[in-house]
Formats: C-alpha cells, structure tokens, sequence
C-alpha cells in the first residue's frame, strides 16, 4: 500500500467533479488529498491534443490531482473506473 | 418528440405530473410514438427494460419529476447492473426553482448518478436534440445502460421556440469504447486454447448485449469445447446442444461448477466473475488460465486475474478468434478434448438435475416447484419468452427452462429486484405480440408490482403469468432454514395473502388456481389455450422445497457444493 497520485483531465462542465468524487466513495476507495483547476494554458497538454486527436481550448478541460493509498491492482482498477467516466479524457498515475 | 422518432423509437413508457404536461401535451399531439400508461414509473422503467433486453433496442422512459423520478429509480438501477440500454427522460420543476425546494422537485441527476452509465441536464432547449442523439449513442454502444436527461419544465415550453437541429452523428470526444482487439492478442488466446486439454467457454449478458450467439456457436463448431453460460447468458449458447452443461454459479448444474473449477482454459465471453459465479474468489479454479473478452476495460481483473484480455465488442473478437483458428496456421484437433468431455459427462451422470420430473404424476398430490417450469417448458415448447421476479421460482425456470436462443430469457440477475417480472412481461410483449410470453413469478414477488395488471387490460396484453405459491419468500426461508436454525424471521404472510384468481378477475382478467400435481398439466393448458387473456395461474407448491445445488458459502469453492438438505458433494 502506497501514497499514490491520480492526474485526470475531464471536461469542464457541471457535475463531472460530482462523478469522479461519487465514483471513489461508490467503490469504497478513499481520497487523502484533492486538487481541481480549470486549464487555462491548454498548451501543456498538447500530448493529449495529438494522442486523442482534438482540440483543447482555454478552460474548456479542468485538471484533477487526488492522491490515495492503494495497493498496485486495486490502482489499475480505479483507473479503469474513472477512464470510463463519459467526462473523463485522462486519468492516469502522475509518477 | 420529434428527436425520439428520429431515434427510432416507437413506444416508450411513462406516466404524467405537472413538470411533464408540456411534453405529455407533444406527446398528445403526435402519431408516430406510441405511449404505454403504466401505473407506477417503477412499471414504465422494468416494461422498457424487458422491451431492451427481448429486442436489443433501447428502451425509453418518460416521467415527470419528483416523486416520478425516484419511483423509476429501482428500474434505472435494475437496468444498471445488468448493462440494458434504456434512455430515462425525468421532466424537472422550471430552472429558475431549481434549489428553492419547489413542489415536486428533487435532484434526479445527483440521485441516480451512481446507477447510470451518464447523465444529461438540459438548460437550453437548442440542446435538446444533440442531447437526445448523444444519450442514445452513449446507451447503445459500449458496455451498455441507462442514461437520464434532466428536462426543466421551462426548456419544453410551448414558447421556447428553437430552430430545430437534429445532428446526423454524434461524436463525443471523451468517450471512445474499444471495438477489436489486437491481432496479437488474439493469437496469444488461440495459442492458450491449442495449448489446452480441459477449458471451459462461460458466457454471459455481454454476448447478448453483443449479439454474438452465431459467433459463439460457430466458435464452438471448430473447438467441440464444453460451454456454460451465466444467469444473465442463457440462451446465448443453445441448452439442447450436447456441449452445453447449463448455467453455472450459486445455483448452477454440479456439472458446470465442476467443470469450472477442474478446467486449465477459461474463456470468459461477455462474462464478470460475479460474486454469484466465482464462489470465493482465492478458491476460484486454482489451475485455469483466464482468457478475458469484454468491451469494458475496468471488467477485467477486477476480480479474477485475467492472464490474456481482449478487449472489444465481443462479436468482434470471437470472429477474429474463429478467422485466425481457420487460417490454417492453428491446428485444432477438437479429440483433444473427449477425455475432457467424458469426465464432463460422468459427472453429470453422478449428480445431474433431474429434468423429467413433469413425467411424475403419482408420487404424493404435492406439486413441486420445479415440475411446475417443466411442465410450462413442455406446454410452451420451449418457445415462449420468459419473465421471471426474484427467489427461488427464478433459480428453477433458470435451471429447468432451456433456453435456445438469446433475449428469451429476460431477468434481473445482478440486481435481484423483485416486482421486475409483469411490467418487464409488458415490455416483451409489446414488442413481440404474436409471441408467447410467461411471467413465472412467485407470490412474493408479483405483489411489487401487481397494479400493472392494471396497465395489461388497458393494452390487452394476455401474459400468462405463473404464480409458484409456497405462501412464503422462499429463497430468504431458504437461507433461514440453512443458516439461521430454521427460524422463520418475516419471511412468512400468516394467512394474509390474497385470493390472486379473484384478484385477477377484478383486473378484468382470468384466473386460474391448482393445488393438485394431477391437475397441474391440464390446469396449465387450460392457461396456455386462453390466447387472448392474461392468465394468473395460481400453483400453490411444496413450501418446504429448496433450491439445489447451491454453493456452500461463504468460503467455499466451485467444488463445495450441497446438492440436497443433508447432501454435500
């Protein structure tokens, strides 16, 4: 069991912070820490432009960090759940 | 409206209120779309329900807001967790009483947000259209489900005029279901199944979803390899064919189980590792490699290791699997598995289900609730679409009801909701009229939802519904007698049910009551012969009867099962 960080990009609309936080409380997975900003310089993700082939425009995306401690398995689990989330563009462990 | 005709959609289900009247009043002033007046929305949503599930279209609801959405909350979850397609249109109180505890208004997306796959507030009607396509898409494709669209009153007003647009596709950037695997992937799983002696196809809901029942048996024309299929599978894989060996899990055949938990090769096809299939997962199949198929990337190893996954829509992977054991690359020489096959068959010459038990007319007049399904299997041919609630009365037309084809047998497996049978009876046959459709119920189960007897007059839609009477919530009585000393805690009525023929009849209905094994053949053709009415035939049966096999649980494996009330296997 380690200290582990979550970065997930979502569309920045109404109820998708509700989702990813109501999806780690439905699955009893715990939050230590969250953190959740509208991107406004769309230009550090221009990775993720490329890889899903779209466009980002300022504070269309919001960025979200949550830090949990979970074991290796149930970690690809969470990530699963959460990339599954309509909303969600990104989620992966922020190393 | 006029975005639901573009949808295809011919019916939906639903009931009225104050937050509705606008779109009730579009509703009325229409021809294309044909509305089903339930009489409780927990009705509308199981009616649309069995309307998925029989037809593989997305079922859709219509209710008003407030108490109207959350009464259609149990459906909403129902379908859920069994992954249906079902678009759920919750009308609203007006925008600007959002927040202001206003008559019939409560927060139906923060409500059902944990049983929906997505959810969709309107707050401008030139969205209405472009939601309407994207919730269609986001139900029908991928791991399907439920998707609520929120609609204030104000967006549907008469005054709200908007140019209408109705987009010709629907792209959603976030969300992107994979549809094949890898050819790589695939080769590795054709080379686990060449490599194999004694593998195990289990098949479940997500074949169907897929619509992969020609695939799966094609596949198994090249392999010979024995199939089982999950509650939620039957009918996906043939039950006359000679490798099928019946349903698995909790209550599945000594067979199945046995050769779950002995295999080296499981092939999971459109199947979770439920709780109710895995037993103790630590004791699950301690030498089987795990081959995964599935469209939804979280389903995998979530409880059971996969060793190799494909992800995709199931009828894709299979046809890749079959084009790569066709090439002529892969060698597969089905004898391989005879041994296999053998063992198979000698256990379930040991402890398999008795499926002659309709043959019994002597014994003592008591009526057994599983002749009562085989009789019903034998009047119906095995043809009919099947309902079933929750309980005892499921588990014995799961396992003595078989099942050709898919989408006939229409159950809510993961989330056990009683009270689903008749509305979701409604639902099917308002989809196949010319179809034989059963509802096979039990006395707990059918008082849930009984006022859409209500709704079957109004549309005639002659059900027959087969009420398996043991006075008693059998399947909790089930547990009490085997876990809890035989103590009996509320799980019984004291005399107070009602007469369910005279009942019937009041609905406009026919009722029929048997309480003799010699009258229950003709007492059922009697039903089946009535073509134009809903039937209520009450069989009152064995109430001391158990469901068997049942997995000994908690801590057991596949392997620990009871087969009687004092016989472990």
């Amino acid at each position: 069991m380690n200290k582990r960080k979550i970065l997930i990009i979502l569309e920045n609309k109404p109820g998708a912070l509700a989702r990813v936080v109501g999806l780690f409380h439905q699955r009893g997975y715990n939050i230590a820490s969250l953190h959740v900003d509208a991107v406004e310089d769309v230009s550090q993700y221009s990775w993720l432009e490329n890889n899903l082939s779209i466009n980002l425009k300022p504070n269309e995306v919001s960025e979200m960090t949550i830090s949990t401690t979970v074991s290796d398995t149930l970690l690809t689990q969470i990530l699963r759940q959460i990339n599954k989330l309509i909303d969600v563009l990104y989620a992966e462990e922020k190393i | 409206m006029q975005a639901l005709h573009e949808e295809s959609v011919d019916l939906i289900f639903g009931y009225p209120g104050g937050a509705a009247l606008h779109v009730y009043d579009a509703v009325f002033r229409q021809d294309k779309i044909e509305h089903i007046l339930v009489r409780h929305e927990q009705g509308a949503t199981h009616a649309a329900d069995g309307y998925a599930r029989s037809t593989g279209k997305p079922g859709v609801v219509l209710v008003t807001s407030g108490p109207g959405a959350t009464n259609a909350v149990t459906g909403i979850a129902t379908a859920f967790m069994d992954s249906i397609p079902m678009v759920v249109l919750s009308c609203q109180v007006a925008s600007h009483l959002i927040g202001t505890d206003a008559f019939q208004e409560t927060d139906m997306i923060g409500i059902s947000r944990p049983i929906v796959k997505h959810s969709f507030s309107i707050e401008n009607p030139n969205e209405i259209p472009r939601v309407i396509k994207e919730a269609f898409h986001i139900a029908t494709t991928g791991r399907q489900g439920p998707v609520v669209i929120d609609i204030p009153k104000d967006m549907t007003a008469p005054d709200k005029k908007f140019n209408y647009d109705y987009p010709s596709e629907v792209d959603i950037r976030s969300y992107k279901p994979p549809v094949a695997p890898s050819d790589k992937q695939v080769q590795r799983a054709v080379d686990a199944i060449l490599a194999s002696e004694k593998p195990v196809l289990y098949a479940g809901g997500g074949a169907i979803s897929s619509n992969a029942s020609s695939e799966l048996i094609e596949l198994n024309k090249i392999l010979r390899a024995p199939v089982t299929n999950t509650l939620m599978g039957l009918g996906v894989y043939p039950a006359s064919d000679p490798y099928f060996l019946g349903m698995l899990g909790m209550h599945g055949t000594y067979q199945a189980n046995m050769a779950m938990h002995n295999a080296d090769l499981i092939i999971a096809i459109g199947a979770r590792f439920d709780d109710r299939i895995t037993n103790t997962p630590s004791l699950f199949a301690p030498n089987a490699k795990i081959i995964h198929l599935d469209i939804d990337y979280s389903s995998v190893s979530k409880i059971i290791e996969a060793n190799i996954a494909l992800f995709g829509e199931v009828k894709n992977s299979l046809n890749k699997i079959i084009s790569k054991l066709n090439d002529g690359s892969n060698n597969h020489n089905p004898e391989k598995f005879i041994p296999w096959l053998n063992k198979i068959a000698e256990w379930k010459a040991l402890h398999g289900l008795n499926h002659d038990l309709y043959l019994d007319q002597t014994d003592n007049n008591m009526i057994l609730p599983q002749q009562v399904v085989q009789h019903v299997y034998q009047e119906t041919e095995g043809n009919a679409f099947v309902t079933s609630d929750v309980g005892q009365h499921q588990m014995f037309a799961a396992q003595y009801y078989h099942f050709d084809e898919p989408r006939k047998w229409i159950n809510s497996g993961s989330m056990g909701t009683m009270g689903f049978g008749l509305p979701a009876a409604m639902g099917v046959k308002l989809a196949h009229p010319k179809e034989e459709v059963v509802c096979i119920t039990g006395e707990g189960s059918i008082q849930m939802c009984i006022q859409e007897l209500s709704t079957c007059l109004q549309y005639n839609l002659p059900i027959k519904i087969i009420n398996i009477n043991n006075e008693a919530l059998g399947m909790v009585k089930q547990w009490q007698d085997m876990n809890y000393g035989g103590r009996h805690s509320e799980s019984t009525y004291q005399n107070s049910l009602p007469n369910f023929v005279e009942l019937a009849r009041s609905f406009g209905h026919e009722g029929i009551k048997i309480e003799k094994n010699s009258d229950l053949k003709e007492g059922l053709r009697k039903a089946f012969s009535l073509k134009d009415k809903l039937v209520f035939v009450d069989i009152y049966v064995d109430p001391s009867e158990h469901v068997y096999p049942m997995l000994v649980a908690p801590n057991g494996s596949l392997k620990d099962i009871w087969l009687g009330k004092d016989k472990k296997a």
